[in-house]
């Protein structure tokens, strides 16, 4: 029996399966593209030949796309990120009292007290705090991004780096280049810019107590848990699965959420990937809103509509997000 | 001579009154649509970017009418209790509009001090004669209106929902629905019952407020900063969503002063601008709203208060 949990991002799309004793048994990343239904599809390809649709018992989703793929999987819990990062985290550390979590396009902080959640704040509009920043900037030095972090650990002292927001750490950077400063030097400055520019911004005013748990893909810099660590003065802990803790959260609660209503799972099956999905969208004349429809056909079967800002459209293809 | 009532700012507030008072003495009026995309994209174009949402969405109302009717009323509002004062941008209000959209019909410029009965007539006296009534027709049309404006019950006040949060924020940000996107319904959805200010009692929200070291002078302030308190210190809600204009300052001292005083108690703030996501505020109610229903399912009073520092 097995508990699927899928992360639709903007970036990457998560899959796991995680066993009967809720170990992660398989994971799968993809990039979403801008497309995640394509993307979804990809992965359960992947999937198909080793799994049994009749062995899930549960499946969830989240992510920024964890609407519009709920209706092609037949998610049994639709759940954001927080709640999803936040449930993941607890279930492998009870003692977990801050999550930061930095993605490839937003970053949030979320606190727990006795494993519930009591505070968090998203950012999605500044990239000076996340992983494409991070990837840009690894281009931009011919250095690919998984050195990045030992490269940061290489250096003796960091060049300081205007993190305030993403145009001028980027101008700072070149101009810091153009003087002749050591690369490792630059990328320890990037890495510590990073971390300041995440405590200021998203985790202004909060109140960060360990133990903290660093998750997203940005978690794979060992250069940027170690600024943190220089800002804090205490360790923080890189979980193992700190790449996929979202598809593991939704998968956690989509089990919560089968066994409390004693239900089975809504699961579609593997062959969704051999499905064909048309999305085509259309403006809505109904009121001066005038709001650009997207529509999901499964063949010739409407399966949900979402951009309705009355939810006329979307309530018609009865589907709840949450 | 059709007089245009722009739907922004204080209208849901008065709306009452100044269309009994209108009918009475037989004026033609219009009313601008609810806030739609077409009125927020004319008040982005006219009005000056550094001004709060609702002002803009202010001159997007004025600039839908302003060629079907022959007078706005554009209130420049200064005051709605004694002592106190409301934002300066009211003040400003008729030379922002004149300013910034052209070709403008006549509009209403005179200040307006609603908390006086005098000054409000004084006030109803010259827009009459604009309209050319006299003074014993305004006065009847005013005592018409407001008995009706006094009849009103302004706010909201749900029960039967499994959680319950105060609603605060500026009167236009509530208002609008289009402008919050329909908050209260997605709370709703979400389980989560709706109250607003009207439903505390004067007396509570004084007793919190005059505890503040220096009297704040607006009447606003005291509605939310009061209410917010009390039913925080007194755990009547479960949470209380804040509900904040991008670029207000006033707001950002009371959310403040809230926080200050309510420290961990689950105070949410929504900021919104002409680029709010509907996305972003759907993962940030729905994570909201599962915060609280697992803190009370651990049955425990863990501390809880966020705040959201962007907009979506
Ligand atoms: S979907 Fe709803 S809000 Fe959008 S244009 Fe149609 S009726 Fe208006
Ligand atoms: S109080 Fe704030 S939101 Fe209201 S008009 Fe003034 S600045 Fe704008």
């Amino acid at each position: 029996m097995y508990y699927l949990g899928v992360d639709v991002g903007s970036v990457s799309t998560d899959i796991v399966v995680l066993d009967e004793k809720l170990n992660v048994y398989d994971q799968v990343y993809l990039r979403t593209k801008g497309r995640p239904i394509e993307a979804i599809q990809r992965g359960f390809k992947q999937l198909k030949n080793k799994y049994k649709d009749k062995e899930v018992r549960a499946i969830g989703t989240t992510g920024s796309g964890r609407g519009i793929t709920s209706f092609i999987l037949g998610a049994d819990c639709v759940k954001n990120e927080i709640t999803a990062h936040a449930m993941a985290g607890v279930y492998y550390d009870k003692e977990v009292k801050t999550i930061f979590e930095i993605g490839g396009q937003d970053s949030k902080i979320i606190l727990l007290n006795q494993g519930v959640v009591t505070d968090f704040a998203m950012n999605t509009v500044c990239a000076a705090g996340t992983g494409s920043f991070l990837d840009r900037q690894a281009e931009r030095l011919g250095i690919p991004i998984e050195e990045f972090g030992n490269y940061a650990l290489k250096s003796k002292l960091a060049v300081r780096i205007a993190g305030r927001c993403a145009v001028f750490a980027e101008s700072d950077m070149i101009h810091k280049q153009q003087l002749g400063y050591d690369s490792a030097d630059i990328i320890k400055g990037l890495c510590e810019a990073l971390a300041r520019n995440y405590l200021n911004n998203v985790g202004k005013g909060k109140d960060i107590q360990p133990k903290v748990f660093f998750q997203g893909g940005v978690a794979a810099n060992i250069g940027i848990k170690e600024a943190f660590e220089k800002i804090l003065g205490f360790e923080i802990f890189v979980p193992k699965y700190y790449n996929v803790m979202g598809a593991i959260g939704a998968a956690l609660l989509a089990k919560e959420t089968v066994e409390s209503k004693r239900c089975k799972t809504n699961f579609k099956g593997f062959d969704i990937s051999d499905h064909v999905f048309i999305t085509n969208s259309f403006q809505c004349k109904d009121c001066p809103n005038e709001c650009e429809v997207v529509r999901i056909l499964d063949g010739e079967v409407e399966i949900g509509c979402f951009g309705d800002r009355c939810g006329k459209w979307n309530q018609k293809s009865h589907i709840k997000s949450s | 001579m059709i007089v245009g009532l722009p739907k922004g700012l204080l209208f849901h507030q008065y709306e009452k009154f100044i269309t009994e008072f209108l009918k009475v003495l037989q004026i033609d009026y219009i009313i601008s649509k609810d806030t739609n995309k077409d009125i927020l994209n004319l008040g982005v174009k006219y009005c000056v970017d550094e001004a709060c949402l609702p002002i803009k969405i202010f001159h997007g109302h004025v600039a839908s009418i302003k060629d079907r009717c022959d007078l706005v009323i554009v209130p420049r509002i200064v005051s709605v209790h004694e002592k106190e004062f409301i934002c300066p941008k009211f003040n400003g209000l008729p030379e922002m509009i004149l300013h910034n959209i052209p070709n403008m019909p006549a509009i209403t410029t005179k200040p307006l001090y609603l908390y006086s009965e005098k000054k409000t007539l004084a006030w109803l006296e010259d827009f009459g004669s604009m309209l050319n009534k006299n003074k014993n027709q305004v006065r009847e049309a005013y005592i018409r209106g407001k008995e009706i404006y006094d009849r009103q019950k302004l706010g909201y006040n749900d029960k039967r929902y499994r959680r319950r949060v105060l609603l605060v924020g500026h009167p236009y940000n509530i208002d609008d629905i289009y402008m919050n996107m329909n908050i209260k319904k997605k709370l709703n959805d979400l389980g989560v019952g709706v109250m607003t200010h009207h439903y505390v009692r004067d007396k509570d929200k004084q007793k919190e407020v005059d505890k503040l070291y220096k009297r704040p002078f607006w009447t606003f302030a005291r509605h939310t900063y009061g209410s917010c308190v009390y039913l925080g210190r007194t755990q009547q809600v479960d949470g209380i969503i804040y509900l904040s204009s991008f670029n207000c300052g006033i707001d950002s001292i009371f959310i403040q002063l809230i926080k200050n005083e309510l420290k961990d108690f689950p105070l949410l703030v929504v900021k919104i601008d002409e680029h709010t996501g509907e996305a972003g505020l759907n993962t940030r109610l729905e994570a909201y709203t599962d915060m609280l229903e697992r803190k009370k399912k651990n049955g425990s009073n863990f501390p809880a208060s966020r705040e959201h520092l962007y907009s979506m």
